[in-house]
């Protein structure tokens, strides 16, 4: 883990030494890239065994282990470093690739690195799209899902003009006759199974009078028992059928 | 077995001149009796005044303490013989030192070869440290390397029983580019931190490949030692102006030792700067070096077979007489130079095949 976060991290650095950038050439470009300060440059490789022992570079092929070698050159802008892992003066396995631009020293990426940032490109782009449509996407319970263009605004323009709209269609967003039964019907199953509490001055109407209350008060009750009349409740009969579907045009 | 195989004379038969120093030559021998190749080093005769027993007082160290000891990173001392006053000493044979390695420039010394002489090194020293025994000359021309890759501490002329609080020594010792601070300033009683610092100038050529500080005169190599490393102050170092012979240097800042060993781990730097510390009292031990991480940490140390040998032995192995053991060419150590010590007594001649 630690490892590819490091790879990942060598992926965003580049390095130059403003010094030795001029006299750059196939033959000082190893010293180059082999300077203390390089990041890309791992000081306990058989490059730097073969310099600290002032041994030529011809040894390399006869040592074991991490060394770098100078891939290819296109003078005098590019040059190509790969590092490997000797196992034998004729068998290397290849690590990573390093390219010098300029002087610049950049880590080559990896073709897993380079699929997984195609991949999340990819991904990026396709989110966005799907944003930017989903803001395009309109629902009625009349009509649906629809997409409406008409306005390439920015989205909080697009917000605001919708709430215009919605003030000024009121006649054509109005339900149909068959909505609005339809409706009546639920709200009217809903209060039979859910009947609202009873307040509690209606309560006390409802209980039988005290013993000692005169007429004027039960008269009084009833007067206004008939005010208020029985609650006329309309509901659906047991074997009563649903309103037919509506079927689209 | 032979009919003259007790007479100790002919029991080893020459079979190539090695090499000569200013004490003794060196002869590749086969032991007739048990057919094994040895080297055997047949003390010159000194003058009366250098040894007033007759026998070289270097001889007599080295026999001395090398019949005490036994172990697989020290040369075996496998017997002794002598008529009159000529004495002879038979050792291990060894196929080349860590001189030759390090001047063949053939050979890539790979980090895990650099941690395998290291190891060899430190083992040995840490037996002989742990046995009261400074060795008080290690250099790579007395660190011997045989055809398995098993490095040996030989040259046993300078070393010395240490443990007495009181005891004086001689500051006249350790080939001047190994020698520690302490001792190139005079100091007259010391401990295993001078052979440490050796060990510490020994890792840094196997890794550069040539002499870390090459001094040419006492105050060259104080000047080469502070300028690289930096000069001690006497926080870092309590009474350092109080040693015998004690110069006042210039500040030196000193190099970071990662911008020297560039090719260096950061485990095997921390081991640098333990092996060079100033002070010898926080110098590191053998014991404490070998439980460093640089040495559990990869690379692993090169198993001995695997690790280099010169050329020419490669070229001369191949080329031996089943028969005799003998190698075509005989390979010859050359007089290389003679240094000269502080005090005007001449030191060992360096040895090279």
């Amino acid at each position: 883990m630690a490892s590819r976060q490091m790879t990942n991290d060598h992926l965003r650095l580049s390095w130059h030494d403003t010094q030795m950038m001029a006299t750059l050439s196939p033959q000082t470009v190893m010293d180059y890239f082999c300077r203390k300060s390089n990041p890309f440059y791992d000081h306990m490789c058989n490059n730097e065994t073969v310099r600290m022992q002032r041994l030529g570079p011809e040894h390399l092929h006869n040592m074991i282990g991490l060394e770098y070698i100078l891939l290819h050159v296109a003078e005098p802008i590019l040059y190509v470093i790969r590092k490997q892992h000797r196992h034998n003066p004729s068998e290397a396995t290849p690590i990573a690739d390093y390219y010098i631009i300029g002087g610049t020293v950049y880590k080559a990426p990896d073709l897993a690195n380079v699929i997984n940032s195609r991949i999340l490109n990819t991904v990026v782009n396709l989110q966005s799209a799907f944003e930017e449509a989903s803001s395009y996407a309109r629902y009625h319970p009349n009509k649906g899902y629809t997409w409406d263009f008409s306005s390439n605004k920015v989205f909080s323009d697009r917000s605001k003009s919708d709430k215009k709209d919605a003030n000024s269609a009121k006649d054509e967003n109005s339900g149909t006759l068959f909505q609005k039964q339809r409706v009546d019907m639920l709200l009217a199953e809903l209060l039979r199974k859910f009947p609202p509490p009873i307040p509690p001055m209606l309560q006390n109407l409802q209980q039988p009078p005290p013993a000692g209350d005169d007429l004027n008060t039960a008269r009084n009750a009833s007067e206004m028992n008939n005010a208020t009349g029985p609650l006329d409740i309309k509901t659906e009969g047991v074997d009563m059928k649903p309103p037919p579907e509506k079927k689209s045009k | 077995m032979l009919p003259n195989a007790n007479d100790k004379t002919e029991r080893y038969a020459k079979l190539s001149f090695l090499g000569e120093g200013q004490f003794a030559t060196v002869y590749k021998a086969r032991d007739t009796v048990t057919n094994q190749i040895v080297a055997v080093k047949k003390i010159k005769k000194g003058s009366r005044e250098d040894a007033r027993d007759g026998i070289n007082r270097t001889a007599l160290r080295e026999i001395k303490i090398l019949q005490e000891l036994q172990h697989e990173n020290i040369i075996g001392l496998v017997d002794v013989f002598g008529q009159l006053s000529n004495v002879s000493l038979v050792f291990d044979f060894m196929d080349t030192d860590l001189e030759v390695i390090i001047k063949d420039n053939k050979i890539i010394l790979t980090q895990a070869n650099i941690k395998a002489y290291a190891i060899m090194t430190l083992k040995g020293l840490e037996y002989l440290h742990l046995n009261w025994i400074l060795h008080r000359d290690l250099k790579p021309n007395n660190l011997l390397v045989n055809s398995d890759g098993i490095l040996k501490i030989g040259d046993f002329g300078l070393a010395k029983s240490f443990g007495s609080p009181n005891r004086i020594y001689t500051h006249h010792v350790v080939t001047r580019w190994y020698r520690s601070p302490e001792l190139l300033f005079g100091a007259r009683q010391y401990g295993t931190g001078v052979d440490m610092w050796a060990v510490g100038c020994i890792l840094a050529e196997l890794m550069l490949r040539v002499p870390f500080m090459p001094g040419d005169s006492d105050l060259d190599q104080l000047t080469r030692i502070f300028s690289t490393l930096g000069t001690p102050t006497e926080a870092e170092w309590p009474h350092l102006s109080k040693l015998h012979d004690y110069l006042q240097f210039r500040n030196f800042p000193g190099t970071p030792l990662d911008n020297i060993f560039t090719a260096a781990g950061n485990d095997l730097i921390h081991l640098m700067q333990r092996l060079f510390a100033m002070n010898p009292l926080r110098r590191v031990s053998c014991r404490e070096a070998l439980s460093m991480p640089y040495f559990a940490n990869k690379p692993a140390p090169t198993v001995g077979p695997k690790l280099p040998m010169p050329s020419a032995i490669l070229a001369a192995k191949e080329g031996a007489n089943p028969q005799t053991g003998d190698t075509k060419p005989a390979l010859k150590r050359k007089l290389v130079e003679t240094t000269v010590r502080g005090n005007g007594l001449a030191q060992k001649k360096r040895l090279q095949f």
